[in-house]
């Protein structure tokens, strides 16, 4: 598992009813570890998160253009198989989004679309799934209560397992913990940590600390641009740019 | 001052909630105390035996079956057209774009119409066709009354829906109808039930568009294609008769179409709790 290259952006650019968000945007994401988009709070981060599934065109008056690789294959072409392109990429969202269906239901979903699966084919994907995400031991008892009586922490979780269970290669997040307690939100940056040897994690976040403690490769995005990108150690002891040294010391605001 | 302003307007809430009450209760209870010498169980399961508009034997189970077979059926044929228009409109289109919203203003400009405006013109096609008045007739132009209460009570509900509900859809791989009847649909589902409970309300209720459509008969609905009894045209014709008792038994039928909205409505609410048991909020 895990994309077998790495992600390639070339001159990517997004406008949204004529305004630009992302312009011209170069970038290489490496195959698996984790990876962090930071950058202050609408610098298009999100955006461009958005445009590796291409859920961005679901919103109206979206203009994209560039190209993205991803397994050599340019997925925004127009003849992209979009399902298939979604279901090699797990979305975790900022505020955890459950279905209305049972905890059970939640995780079976997406898998069931894409495969017919007898009962207990299910059942053993629903609880290693869970397990994956340490969720299990909390819930086996009541796997068919509604998912909305889950703790908002548990939901991401077991968002993050109903991501899973598609068998994606690359897990985007956008700011997958900003809406967590504390707690919940460490609990989400270890399975993070535990994930990355087997996956390509894209994470976006504005925390500097958190891209500190996770990432393994760091790209500053910055008013719609690419400002600077590398290895973590080498973006954090010793950026280069004159924009990422103001946004490390906290003159940027996230 | 302010809170004086706040007891004006307390006040004006409350007398506005008390005129509520006091309006339904006094309805129920006027057709009741009419009807009360009339109301028998013997009306509600017997049909209009010779006479009967002037007193003698019978009952009005002709016009309780029609009316509930006339406004379910319109309610299911409306419930088809509403859930493709509903469904296209928020999944398949922009919920926001300019096409949704013209979609939106022709259910509203429809809305406004009055039904006797579709019994008149379901009747100018059945002229044209030489169809005669039948249920099946009266059931097609029913169905065209209700559709854009059901539809914009659908639409409403499904124009709640958070986004982040229709991404979660897409990035699993869904297809826009996985999507509408895998995610919408359960997470509308207590919203299209008020739909369909306040469609079928007004369908029971609805005079005019069965007046032309569908005439009157006095003996139990059996076929499609024949003229039916219908509830409020019943109570329409009982209270045009000058004799007492015939105004009383028009009084008990209203009492009978009131107790079943009211059966249907309290039906509706205990299933809405069990479809609320998923729903997101």
């Amino acid at each position: 598992m895990g994309a077998k290259c790495p992600i390639e952006v070339n001159n990517l650019k997004v406008s949204y009813k004529k305004e630009e968000i992302l312009k011209d945007m170069n970038l290489t994401i490496p195959e698996k570890g984790i990876t962090v988009i930071l950058g202050p709070s609408g610098c298009g981060k999100s955006t461009l998160l958005k445009c590796f599934n291409r859920i961005i065109e679901l919103e109206e008056d979206v203009k994209v253009e560039g190209e993205i690789f991803v397994d050599k294959e340019d997925i925004l072409h127009p003849k992209t198989d979009l399902i298939a392109l979604r279901k090699k990429m797990g979305l975790l969202l900022q505020k955890p989004q459950v279905l209305p269906m049972s905890i059970y239901d939640n995780v079976a979903f997406g898998a069931k679309l894409h495969k017919k699966m007898k009962k207990n084919e299910l059942d053993e994907l629903v609880e290693r799934e869970l397990k994956k995400v340490n969720l299990w031991d909390e819930v086996k008892e009541r796997l068919n209560s509604s998912a909305q009586s889950l703790s908002i922490g548990q939901q991401q979780r077991l968002c993050l397992a109903r991501g899973l269970a598609v068998e994606p290669e690359i897990i985007l997040g956008d700011e997958p913990t900003s809406a967590l307690d504390p707690l919940s939100a460490e609990i989400i940056e270890k399975l993070f940590l535990s994930l990355k040897e087997n996956y390509t994690i894209i994470l976006v976040t504005h925390i500097l600390r958190q891209a500190k403690r996770l990432a393994d490769y760091v790209a500053f995005i910055y008013l719609g641009e690419v400002v600077e990108c590398g290895k973590k150690e080498e973006f954090f002891n010793n950026p280069k740019d004159e924009r990422t040294k103001r946004y490390l010391s906290g003159i940027i605001a996230g | 001052m302010k809170k004086i302003e706040e007891s004006i307007f307390k006040f004006l809430m409350v007398s506005s909630l008390v005129l509520l009450i006091m309006a339904l209760l006094s309805i129920t209870i006027a057709v009741f105390v009419k009807g009360y010498n009339a109301l028998s169980l013997k009306m509600i399961f017997t049909t209009p035996k010779g006479g009967y508009y002037l007193g003698k034997e019978g009952g009005i189970l002709n016009a309780i079956l029609g009316s509930i077979i006339i406004a379910l059926s319109a309610t299911i044929l409306s419930f088809i057209y509403s859930f493709f228009i509903v469904f296209y409109i928020n999944v398949y289109r922009y919920s926001k774009s300019n096409f949704s919203k013209s979609v939106r203003f022709l259910l509203d400009l429809l809305w406004g119409i009055p039904s006797i405006v579709y019994g008149a013109f379901g009747f100018a096609i059945m002229l044209i066709f030489k169809i005669p008045a039948s249920m099946i007739a009266g059931i097609i132009t029913l169905s065209f009354v209700i559709l854009p209460i059901m539809a914009r009570t659908m639409d409403e509900t499904l124009r709640m829906i958070p986004f982040e509900l229709k991404q979660v859809g897409f990035s699993l791989g869904a297809t826009r109808l996985e999507i509408s009847y895998k995610i919408m649909l359960r997470q509308s589902l207590p919203g299209i039930l008020t739909a369909i409970l306040l469609s079928f309300g007004r369908g029971l209720g609805d005079a005019a568009s069965v007046l032309m459509t569908c005439s009157f008969s006095d003996s139990l609905p059996t076929s499609l294609l024949k003229p039916v009894a219908t509830l409020p045209l019943s109570v329409f014709f009982q209270l045009s008769t000058p004799f007492k008792e015939v105004q009383e038994r028009g009084y008990a039928s209203a009492f009978v179409l009131t107790f079943l909205m009211l059966f249907v409505s309290l039906i509706a609410r205990l299933c809405t709790k069990s479809l609320s048991k998923n729903v997101v909020k």
